[in-house]
């Protein structure tokens, strides 16, 4: 029987993850909480990699492995699969998913125990920051398992039309 | 009997090796698997030759010596596990069910998140489970 | 008296949201492992991990109280065993069990034989000092502080330090009157 836990323990330690990087440890460096979101993000995706590969036949071009992601590993880590896959054939991969499951249930409010508003800072700006920033993760997982799978690339995120998050993957030659 | 297994990373690093005779022959063991990387290599980068289905994990024998057979697998992850057998009348699916326990206990280690990835396997864990799977095999 | 909630988290586990818990022990074992290369101070390591489950239990605490039915008020000693039969079972999908109450009930422990965090966890040397687990303590200690009880919660056992179970000391400081919060203020 495959373990499980409830959604909301894997949620609350992400929030909880970003906001101890972004808001505690380097909070007037949000580069470097991204570079170590990112890595825990990567960690992740590394291992995952190993596991979810394990019953199936070694992929034999980048395609395939893309599409792994977007059905099989998806799905197992946010029960759905990618919406829509585009290429441009030369490195570059988009995968949009239509209702990013983590954007839907975190909300990026700040952790109770710091309720101070910087005036500096509107509202708007700040809870968009948080996203990006929370976005590192996912992206890192991505990249993670693509470079286990032989696949050097990058990773960004696009969130211009919420709640749809394109993960933009561009392979390195 | 098994006499020696080993895990090789995507570039030819050994990352785990462990031979189970008594007899003194584990350098002549090492050098039979460092022999077998070549042979894998060849085999994946002319997938035609092969006997088995196209990417299979499951390499096959690998190469007969005259007292061991020798057999691979190669993850997705480019990750290379070796078995040397003294047995010589061997059903490959067996084999195959071998493996996949090998690799099962494998991707239990590298999911250890103080395991750095690329380097060898030390955890006590993992050298005791494959005793367990290396001892539970007997192909004849 | 009516019970004061469910007597086994089973049913509330099996109804809510659920994830494989391969993402949730490798995402916590990746955080422990980078903190450690940030932090370098295995005891800071500690502190923030417990300092990150004080703020995951005050989020928790709120679907605890609304999944669970469990009328507040409770004493500290039912308190434990709901944290103990319903807490751990509806999050983390394993039970655990109280024992050895002081005299006057305000100290107990709470052993786990089970627990997510740890598959696949094996500490090196370098890090003996290390409660890996200590997201967990955070967590009862910020569940309990939104409930009006200021605890103090410390390891006493450790399977990964070679102990035979995970058990948590959970220790009532202060239990502060649930009615008027805000009495003090006004």
């Amino acid at each position: 029987m495959v373990r499980e836990v409830a959604e909301s323990c894997v949620d609350t330690m992400l929030m909880e993850m970003v906001a101890m990087y972004s808001g505690r440890f380097y909070a007037n460096k949000p580069e470097l909480a991204a570079r170590r979101i990112e890595a825990i993000g990567y960690q992740v995706g590394h291992q995952l990699s190993e596991r979810y590969t394990m019953e199936r036949p070694r992929f034999s071009d980048h395609l395939e492995a893309i599409k792994f992601i977007c059905k099989d590993f998806w799905s197992e880590v946010f029960k759905k699969q990618i919406d829509n896959l585009k290429t441009n054939h030369r490195g570059t991969f988009v995968l949009q998913d239509n209702k990013f499951r983590w954007l839907s249930r975190v909300s990026v409010e700040p952790s109770p125990e710091k309720e101070t508003e910087d005036p500096s800072t509107p509202g708007e700006s700040k809870a968009a920051q948080a996203v990006s920033m929370y976005l590192y993760f996912p992206c890192g997982i991505i990249r993670g398992v693509l470079s286990n799978l032989g696949i050097p690339c990058a990773v960004s995120a696009d969130i211009s039309s919420l709640p749809t998050c394109s993960f933009v993957i561009r392979v390195k030659a | 009997m098994i006499v020696c297994v080993a895990v090789v990373g995507h570039q030819n690093n050994p990352l785990y090796i462990q031979s189970f005779t008594e007899a003194d022959d584990a350098l002549k063991l090492h050098h039979i698997v460092h022999c077998s990387l070549d042979v894998i290599d060849e085999r994946v980068n002319n997938p035609k030759k092969s006997g088995t289905t196209l990417n299979e994990a499951f390499l096959g024998l690998l190469y007969p010596t005259l007292n061991y057979k020798v057999y691979g697998y190669l993850t997705n992850t480019k990750v290379k596990f070796i078995m040397v057998t003294t047995d010589l009348d061997v059903r490959d699916t067996d084999v195959r069910s071998f493996f996949r326990k090998f690799h099962a206990a494998y991707v239990d280690a590298v999911s250890n998140p103080f395991h750095v990835p690329g380097k060898k396997i030390t955890s006590r864990t993992f050298g005791e489970s494959v005793g367990n799977i290396v001892r539970s095999y007997t192909f004849n | 008296m009516a019970p004061v909630g469910p007597r086994s988290g089973d049913a509330i586990f099996s109804s809510i949201d659920r994830v494989n818990a391969e993402l949730f022990t490798l995402t916590y074992g990746a955080i422990v492992r980078q903190l450690l290369t940030d932090l370098e101070e295995v005891e800071e390591v500690n502190k923030q991990l417990d300092q990150m489950g004080y703020n995951i239990g005050i989020r928790l605490i709120d679907e605890f109280l609304a999944k669970s039915g469990v009328s507040r008020c409770v004493d500290f000693k039912e308190t434990a065993e709901m944290i103990a039969k319903v807490g751990f079972k509806m999050f983390l999908g394993v039970t655990a069990s109280v024992s050895s109450w002081d005299a006057d009930g305000t100290c107990c422990s709470i052993i786990l034989e089970d627990n997510p965090l740890v598959d696949f966890v094996e500490l090196p040397d370098t890090c003996q000092g290390l409660y890996y687990c200590n997201v967990l303590s955070g967590v009862i200690r910020g569940a309990l502080e939104m409930v009006s009880m200021k605890t103090e919660v410390t390891w006493t056992r450790d399977v990964l330090r070679g102990d035979d179970a995970y058990e948590l000391q959970v220790k009532l400081l202060k239990q502060v009157a649930e009615e008027y919060p805000y009495k003090d203020d006004e």
